[in-house]
């Protein structure tokens, strides 16, 4: 990940609570790249995460926002250096059968998964960074893009959160 | 024990128990259960508005003057809408009000039915929480919480909507003691955002050290003093530095104005030498605002000199608008006393008296002889400054801010961040009710009286005595000001029509004065004063009466308006 930084929050994990903080993102005008949310290790609550084009104070600013609402547990913002992040993409591409052993190169260069494959196409899967998501793209630029979903990018900072008791950890993983 | 309660009753019982004594609404469809109920909690009083948005105004109103959350109680749909405005004036000035809205019961809710609106969506960004009951269970816990979240931290508003069959659920209610433990409430979230940041002694440290050693240090109080009552603390504070005092639009009678320690209002309409100071400040102690745009103006050029260090208790509002140097977490009286012991005396001489170099005598320039400082004057000799003044926003609000000298704490009640026309009259209503052995004036120009008169059926129903005083210029003053300034004199849709307000008082049973030169003046509020009920003030001023100074919307505090712009030479 080039520059940017990274708002981890956890919050309750249900649509009102979601609606309210994109909504206080939406309205402050904070300059949002993507947005992934899902359930954390905690039971009841899930984890967003946002990727902003800002600097650190402006994020802090939406950090700060964010933690008013009630149902957020907690908000803190990172630059990307200071954490891993990752997407997902899932790609539909039509190829002609002729041309499936081109996509298969593309695809073990990327460490893409190929999930389903046909005679006229295949549906891959990659993950990594945004730029190397990005890169993957291109290199399938090629080929006919029938449809790309991108998961947005999740993230985890070195530093940031504290221990998960041991008990929510297993319930959340059954 | 427990009882089989409907969840409408339930709704009642909970009131009751947060020492709810007034409510303001109107009944509609989806809310009937509720005002099925109330009849049977006759302590519970129950005012019935003349439209939604007053209510909202009212419980506000009654928030600001009491401390204690305003109640406001409307029906779904158009009646839910209604309130919007209101709660976004609670919202933008911090009060704590708790709105009831009725919705279609829950197995419509989706379907586009009958009154249907989703409250909940439209007032997200608007209340500082919003929640629809789905279960009569929920419903004390909930109404608690929305009370708890209202009062707690940085107040606001919440609105707690609550589907028609959810009202009539019948439901065990165990009281107060063991639901108020219950799992609801165990499960509540504390808002991290209400969570104080541990404020480590250095600050507190640092911040003393800057008031020691600073030439020129500025306090600049807000409504955070209003609303934690930090008034003996900031007195204190400001006798023991000699540091003089502005007082924000809503920081107004924080701190008494006779004081000499009193410098003013400070931004857009603020006196020229407070404005001055700032610019000249080396230090400004920020107790309890947000500084707004119309207190810093261009906040690149605000206060070029000054270290800031910001007193408040919302971690949101440090650096948001301006940079702080050292930010003191926590609500004001707190703080200000943390301060009070790290500060050691001192007088600030040579700074007061560079400010009073500043200072001019300006003298209001008007026309005709009824002037809104002379009307003011008087109406200050009349109440002997035992009032309570509430006002609507243009440029009467400017005036009465600036020209009523307020002594005693939390005595001016304003819209001041949503600047909301129409605010005053209902207004008024709630700090009645929260005020009742004191005079309550609604100070209203003609265009934003016109925005809520119909409440006068209300103040005569209900047995209200507000005083309102209507300062009629025939224009949309402010904005008439800003056209005359700022687009040529062309005055589009500001010329604004009134109806004889003597009669329109006579139409609702009410006595009413018009007031036409100065000489009038005395004798009217004095009678107004005098009757037993509401009252109606119609103060004839000047048409084309202007604010000074002024700073023009963007530019930098020393760039002010002090006079007429020069005439327009014609082409």
């Amino acid at each position: 990940m080039s520059g940017g930084l990274t708002l981890s929050v956890l919050l309750e994990h249900d649509l009102v609570t979601f609606t309210r903080a994109v909504g206080v993102l939406r309205r402050r005008n904070f300059p949002i790249k993507s947005i992934a949310v899902g359930p954390s290790a905690t039971p009841g609550l899930a984890r967003l995460t946002i990727m902003m084009e800002a600097d650190q104070a402006t994020a802090d600013r939406a950090a700060r926002q964010l933690e008013k609402i009630i149902g957020v547990r907690e908000a803190s913002a990172f630059p990307a250096g200071e954490g891993v992040a990752r997407e997902l993409a899932l790609v539909k591409v039509r190829a002609a059968r002729e041309r499936h052993a081109e996509l298969l190169d593309i695809a073990l260069l990327y460490k893409a998964a190929i999930l389903d494959e046909s005679a006229d196409g295949a549906i891959l899967e990659v993950s990594g960074s945004e730029a190397f998501v990005l890169s993957f793209l291109r290199a399938l630029e090629g080929f006919e893009l029938v449809e790309v979903a991108r998961s947005g990018a999740v993230a985890v900072g070195r530093t940031s959160g504290s221990p998960i008791p041991v008990t929510q950890t297993s319930e959340a993983v059954q | 024990m427990t009882e089989l309660l409907t969840g409408a009753h339930v709704m009642c019982r909970v009131l009751l128990e947060e020492g709810v004594d007034v409510m303001f609404g109107y009944p509609g469809g989806a809310i009937m259960p509720f005002y099925h109920a109330l009849p049977e909690f006759p302590t519970l009083r129950h005012v019935l508005v003349r439209h939604e948005q007053a209510a909202a105004h009212a419980a506000d109103g009654y928030a600001r003057a009491s401390g204690r959350p305003g109640v406001c109680v409307a029906t779904s749909g158009p009646g839910a809408t209604n309130l919007v405005t209101g709660l976004a004036t609670a919202m933008m000035d911090s009060a704590p009000v708790v709105a009831i809205t009725g919705q279609v019961p829950r197995n419509m809710i989706g379907r586009d039915a009958f009154q249907e609106t989703d409250i909940l969506g439209i007032t997200q960004p608007i209340t500082k929480h919003n929640v629809l009951v789905q279960d009569a269970e929920l419903l004390a816990s909930e109404l608690r919480e929305a009370f708890a979240i209202a009062r707690e931290g940085r107040p606001g508003p919440v609105l707690v909507d609550v589907p028609k069959d959810v009202q009539n659920q019948k439901i065990e209610y165990e009281g107060r003691s063991r639901q108020h433990q219950s799992a609801a409430r165990a499960s509540r979230s504390v808002p991290a955002g209400s969570r104080l940041f541990p404020r480590a002694c250095g600050d507190l440290r640092e911040a003393a050290e800057l008031i020691a050693t600073a030439q020129r240090p500025l306090i600049m109080a807000g409504h955070g003093v209003l609303l934690a009552a930090a008034y003996d603390e900031l007195r204190c504070l400001a006798e023991r530095t000699g540091i003089p005092v502005i007082t924000t639009l809503l920081g107004i009678s924080g701190f008494p104005e006779s004081h000499p320690l009193h410098l003013g209002m400070p931004g857009m309409h603020g006196e020229v030498h407070v404005n001055r100071a700032i610019q000249q400040a080396d230090l400004i102690l920020g107790v309890g605002l947000r500084f707004d745009d119309r207190v810093t103006g261009n906040t690149a050029a605000f206060a070029p000199r000054a270290k800031i260090i910001h007193v408040e208790l919302d971690p949101s509002e440090v650096g948001k608008n301006v940079p702080a140097t050292v930010a003191l977490l926590g609500d004001c009286r707190t703080i200000l006393r943390e301060l009070l012991r790290a500060v050691s005396p001192r007088d600030c001489k040579d700074w007061r008296a560079e400010i009073a170099g500043l200072m001019k005598t300006r003298t209001e320039q008007y026309r005709g002889d009824l002037s809104p400082e002379g009307i003011l004057q008087v109406l200050d000799e009349e109440t002997k400054g035992r009032c309570t003044i509430v006002s609507d926003v243009g440029q009467h609000q400017m005036w009465v801010a600036k020209l009523y000298p307020y002594e005693r704490p939390n005595t001016h009640i304003t819209s001041g961040g949503l600047g909301t026309m129409g605010f005053a009259v209902p207004g008024a209503i709630g700090v009645r009710f929260a005020r009742p052995e004191e005079p309550v004036w609604a100070i209203s120009g003609d265009g934003g009286f016109q925005m809520n008169m119909q409440e006068i059926a209300t103040m005569v129903q209900e047995q209200i005595p507000v005083k309102m005083a209507i300062f009629n210029n025939g224009y949309l003053g402010m904005v008439r000001q800003w056209q005359q300034f700022f687009h040529g004199r062309r005055y589009s849709a500001t010329p604004i029509w009134s109806p004889d307000y003597v009669k329109l008082a006579e139409a609702y049973g009410v006595a009413g004065w018009r007031v036409e030169n100065a000489g009038q003046s005395r004798e009217a509020i004095r009678a107004a004063m005098a009757v037993p009920g509401p009252a109606l003030v119609e103060f004839l001023i000047e048409q084309e009466a202007n604010v000074f100074p002024m700073i023009p919307p963007g530019a930098s505090l020393s760039e002010p308006i002090e006079g007429e712009p020069a005439p327009l030479v014609s082409a």
